[in-house]
């Protein structure tokens, strides 16, 4: 009996205690269902970001790079394909057998192979790996016909930039590399591995308009980063096609001519619009050398050469203008009324301020100048007496009403602005009050005074058109025609005595630089020269007996045709001597060259974008009447 | 008084078949068909390499489950001693001539075959521990001294497989040997002495473990902590479930297991990369089906009247909700990560014929459910 009851409530006490255990796991799946539906109902907009975050892979497609083209459409810098060879060490059980067959079709240098191998080991095996560049067309040929024997090894075909005319025009077109640090900021796709941006000149200036936007490819990738499927694409949108204001046959007869000299600049505007027809600086480089980067020995060698051939002399050559400057002088005079057309000063050789001489070049004086006769002469003692007596505020106002001492926003980064002198700015950089003998002396665009050869080009440019010219280097959109220049506000009869005083520098009997004569009978040209002195110890000595550094820089300007200006020129011929010698043949033979050819009266080449834009027809009418 | 009479006479094969619970066969049937559907869609929408396997090995399942079910309970509850031992024996031999594999040592090899033996200990604790208690008389059942069998018989195999390591079989074996004892009338007073000296002696232990081990257990708390290190798994799991959202993503179209930011999505993780697919619909579904499982096993464990009978069945049902629980609690993020298999569902021919056996375990003490067997049918201890 006491079996058999034991029996009984052990078998009650089982189904009490069976039934809390499944109670138990009941209640356990409701913590299980509780935390289903935190994950899944509640926190699933969470989860669904990082999901999207984990398997979404964003890879930006790089731009074109808008070409650069001259005024007549010569293409100055491309894109220009690379035929590459590339590993995919994933692909390839032997690499090094891989390596071995790709290098009987193509040299693979020691050092490219072990970068080749040490990168299989550290990145992710799918990631191609570039082996050779430049293959010729014989050589990617036979690659791709190996193929079946080279698994592992892939072919592309990537653009380069290439600069057509390299030397020539390097200093305006600049060149690209790999952006650094404090270039990374907004756009994404400059740290795309291998892409360049403009690292100086027009390629830097217009760099926004050159780059293009760059389109992305979204790909949806597992968890060792391997595209799976591609989920959508934006295409990329090539970069502006620029046109440059340059004419490129002018821009390398410019850059002949001045390569017979050691350190020269020379600018060439149309004074009309402000176009850049050429500009010149010499020595130069090849841009195409440094787009693939270069060693850092191979930097400095280039950075820190002789006569530095990276500098542009034209925007960032800070010269002393010397006599160029007396036009200004000149004109501020007139306008201030201290000298008349026929207001004589006396030369006899110098002229003293609080006891200081200040001579003229001619040490036997000129005798009785005028405004006229004191420009063609270039009489020193003339533009002492005048600077003296308008003093230097308004010397310094006329001289940046000219166009000095001021950068230009056009494109050309790294300019310089010079200095144009006045109690202030001497105040305020050198901590001293001005004298007298400071106004005198930067009458004839010595002493403080320094200017760059595109400034002196721009000043040539106002005073042949009496319009404020500011330079231009990019063709503007056909339908936008700019403005012409708003007026100086000179009166137009100060401006035509100093313009004759020019004409008659170079064609006048004692004129300075009548051997600056064009050689064409109908065709007048204006101009003046200009010899800064670099070191006042050479005074008075001859040139072959000095020092090359210390000899003076000699420099013309000019425009032409005299009567109806067109062209402006600007040159410096760094120590070259004297202005008339050295700079003024330099600055006739542009200007033959600008007036026989004259780029500005031909039609230009218009952009293809800009073209097709047109010839949509959203707006028929003006289009069809620009076509006319 | 006499209204039962002491032993029902054993039945025959007919009136076994006839008292088979058919319906049972339902829900199981449903979970491998889940199983097959997700592996299917794991492969990428191919039989290759898992799903096809699947079916193959639940119909040998079946087979399996058929016969344990069929035979007559007494082979049971007589080979139960002499398959422990046996079961034992092997796993005590696996640190000494098993196989290591991928950081564990759990395999046996015969031949080509490999086998685990502590597949063979789950199914051998369960028959052990049932035959142990319909030996012992009810009113000795709190005995401290009739105590010590049954703890040794559950703590040798749970600190065998606990070295190899094998954290997941170890617990299971600890909460099923447990959990019968406690169904078979151990007085409540030993769990409640037990569970209060655990409790106050862990601070203890987590002091004196190492720093590694202490940085597991704090990244299980947060797995944010590492995500790119032990709690990866487990923040994918969870990314993985919570993008699915309530309708799911729609079959064959879960990204998180398809682009293999889920690892083990074919055996232990099967359960995330099928929520994430269904839905919280689809999980709530699935858990749904095993609760109508369990809760079948229990009702058919309160209509046993042998000791060995309920305690068979109560145990197979156990060891079945700690599974089930472990593993959907992993990939949640509930409990650490411990690789235990989703019964029926995930991809595994070992654990699927563990599984099948312990349900034919089920229906066998269901068929035999009035059985009561005599003194001499069974023998000493």
């Amino acid at each position: 009996m006491e079996p058999r009851e034991a029996e009984r409530r052990q078998g009650g006490r089982f189904t009490r205690r069976m039934l809390l255990l499944a109670g138990v796991q009941a209640g356990l799946f409701g913590v299980l269902g509780w935390r289903l539906r935190q994950l899944q109902v509640i926190d699933s907009r969470k989860y669904a970001l990082l999901s999207d975050e984990n398997r979404i892979s964003l890879q930006l497609l790089a731009p074109t790079r808008g070409l650069i083209v001259d005024r007549f459409g010569e293409l100055i810098a491309g894109n220009v394909e690379s035929r590459r060879v590339l590993v995919v060490p994933e692909l390839t059980k032997d690499l090094d057998g891989l390596l071995d067959r790709i290098g009987k079709i193509v040299e693979i240098p020691e050092a490219v192979r072990a970068r080749v191998i040490r990168l299989a080991k550290k990145q992710s095996p799918h990631i191609p790996i570039v082996v050779a560049e430049k293959l010729s067309w014989r050589e990617f040929a036979q690659v791709n016909i190996m193929a079946p024997d080279l698994a592992g090894a892939k072919t592309d075909i990537l653009p380069v930039r290439t600069y057509f005319h390299g030397t020539d025009i390097a200093h305006i077109v600049g060149y690209v590399g790999a952006a650094d640090k404090n270039e990374v900021n907004d756009d994404p796709v400059v740290r795309l591995p291998g892409f360049r941006i403009g690292k100086s000149g027009v390629e830097k200036g217009f760099e926004k308009e050159l780059r293009g936007r760059a389109g992305n490819v979204r790909l949806e990738v597992n968890a060792h980063g391997r595209a799976v499927r591609k989920l959508d694409q934006v295409e990329s949108a090539r970069g502006r096609e620029l046109v440059l204001t340059i004419d490129h046959d002018i821009q390398s007869k410019v850059m002949k001519r001045l390569a017979e000299e050691r350190r020269a600049a020379a600018v060439a505007l149309d004074c009309v619009t402000g176009e850049v027809i050429a500009m010149a600086s010499t020595p130069s480089y090849d841009p195409n050398a440094l787009i693939s980067g270069l060693s850092p020995d191979e930097w400095s060698g280039m950075a820190t050469a002789d006569d530095d051939p990276l500098t542009n002399k034209a925007i960032r050559g800070q010269y002393p203008p010397g006599s160029t400057f007396k036009m200004v002088t000149a004109l501020a005079g007139l306008e201030a009324g201290v000298i008349d057309k026929d207001s004589f000063i006396a030369c006899h050789g110098g002229y003293m301020v609080k006891n200081v001489h200040f001579g003229c070049w001619r040490r036997g004086g000129h005798g009785r100048m005028n405004v006229h006769n004191a420009i063609k002469q270039s009489c020193d003692v003339f533009f002492y007496e005048t600077a003296n007596r308008v003093g230097i505020v308004k010397l310094a106002a006329m001289a940046r009403r000219l166009g000095f001492g001021q950068t230009y926003d056009f494109g050309l980064p790294l300019q310089k602005p010079g200095v144009v002198p006045d109690p202030g700015w001497k105040r305020s950089t050198i901590g001293e009050p001005w004298y007298p003998g400071e106004t005198v002396i930067a009458g004839i665009g010595q002493g403080f005074v320094l200017t760059t050869p595109l400034q002196l080009a721009v000043m040539t440019a106002r005073i042949a058109t009496g319009r404020a010219v500011v330079p231009r280097i990019v063709r503007p959109d056909p339908d936008h025609t700019p403005a012409p220049a708003k007026p100086l506000g000179l009166k137009d009869e100060h401006l035509a005595w100093v313009r004759d005083g020019m004409k008659g520098v170079v064609n006048e009997p004692g004129g300075t630089a009548g051997r600056a004569r064009l050689p064409m009978p109908d065709v007048l040209m204006a101009g003046k020269t200009g010899t800064s002195q670099v070191n006042t110890a050479s005074s008075g000595r001859r040139s072959h007996q000095i020092e090359w550094h210390e000899r003076d820089h000699g420099l013309f300007v000019c425009y032409a045709p005299a009567d109806k200006p067109r062209y402006a020129v600007a040159v410096i011929v760094e120590h070259g001597g004297s202005g008339s010698a050295a700079a003024s043949p330099v600055a006739r033979d542009i200007m033959i060259e600008l007036v026989q050819k004259d780029p500005v009266g031909k039609p230009g080449y218009v952009a293809s974008d800009t073209r097709r834009k047109t010839a949509d027809g959203d707006d028929p009418g003006p289009a069809t009447g620009k076509g006319g | 008084m006499f209204s039962e009479p002491i032993h029902a006479p054993q039945p025959t094969f007919t009136e076994r078949l006839k008292a088979f619970n058919w319906l049972f066969l339902i829900p199981v049937a449903m979970l491998a068909g889940i199983g097959a559907a997700a592996l299917y869609s794991i492969a990428g929408g191919s039989l290759e390499p898992w799903a096809e396997r699947h079916v193959i090995r639940f119909c040998a399942g079946l087979g399996l489950l058929f016969a344990v079910a069929l035979v007559d309970i007494r082979v049971w509850i007589k080979s139960a001693y002499p398959v422990y031992i046996l079961a034992f024996l092997l796993l005590a031999a696996v640190p000494l001539i098993g196989v290591e594999n991928s950081g564990a040592r759990r395999w046996l090899a015969l031949g080509s075959l490999s086998f685990q033996p502590s597949e063979l200990m789950k199914i051998a604790l369960v028959l052990a521990m049932a035959r142990y208690y319909q030996w012992l008389p009810p009113q000795k059942v709190s005995n401290p001294l009739a105590l010590v069998v049954p703890l040794l018989m559950v703590v040798a195999p749970a600190a065998l497989v606990a070295a190899q390591p094998d954290l997941g079989t170890a617990v299971l074996f600890t909460v099923v040997g447990l959990g019968l004892m406690f169904l078979a009338g151990v007085s409540w007073l030993y769990f409640v002495a037990a569970a209060v000296g655990v409790v106050s002696t862990l601070p203890f232990l987590f002091q004196r473990l190492h720093d590694y081990q202490k940085e597991r257990v704090l990244t299980f708390i947060d797995p944010e902590r590492d995500p790119m290190g032990a709690g990866y798994h487990i923040l994918q799991s969870k990314i993985a479930l919570g993008s699915g959202g309530i309708t799911g993503k729609g079959y064959m179209q879960g990204t998180q297991s398809h682009l293999n930011f889920l690892p083990e999505k074919h055996t232990d993780f099967i359960f995330t990369m099928f929520a994430e697919e269904m839905g919280f619909i689809g999980g709530i579904g699935l858990l749904g089906l095993y609760l109508l499982l369990l809760l079948a096993i229990v009702y058919m464990a309160l209509r046993c009247r042998s000791m060995f009978a309920r305690l068979a069945v109560g145990g197979v049902g156990l060891g079945l909700f700690v599974y089930i629980f472990i593993n959907a609690a992993m990939v949640m993020g509930l409990v650490p990560v411990v690789g235990v298999p989703l019964p029926l569902v995930s991809y595994g021919g070992t654990s699927m014929l563990t599984v099948m056996f312990g349900l034919g375990l089920v229906l066998n003490a269901h068929i035999h459910r009035k059985t009561r067997f005599r003194k001499h049918e069974i023998g000493a201890l």
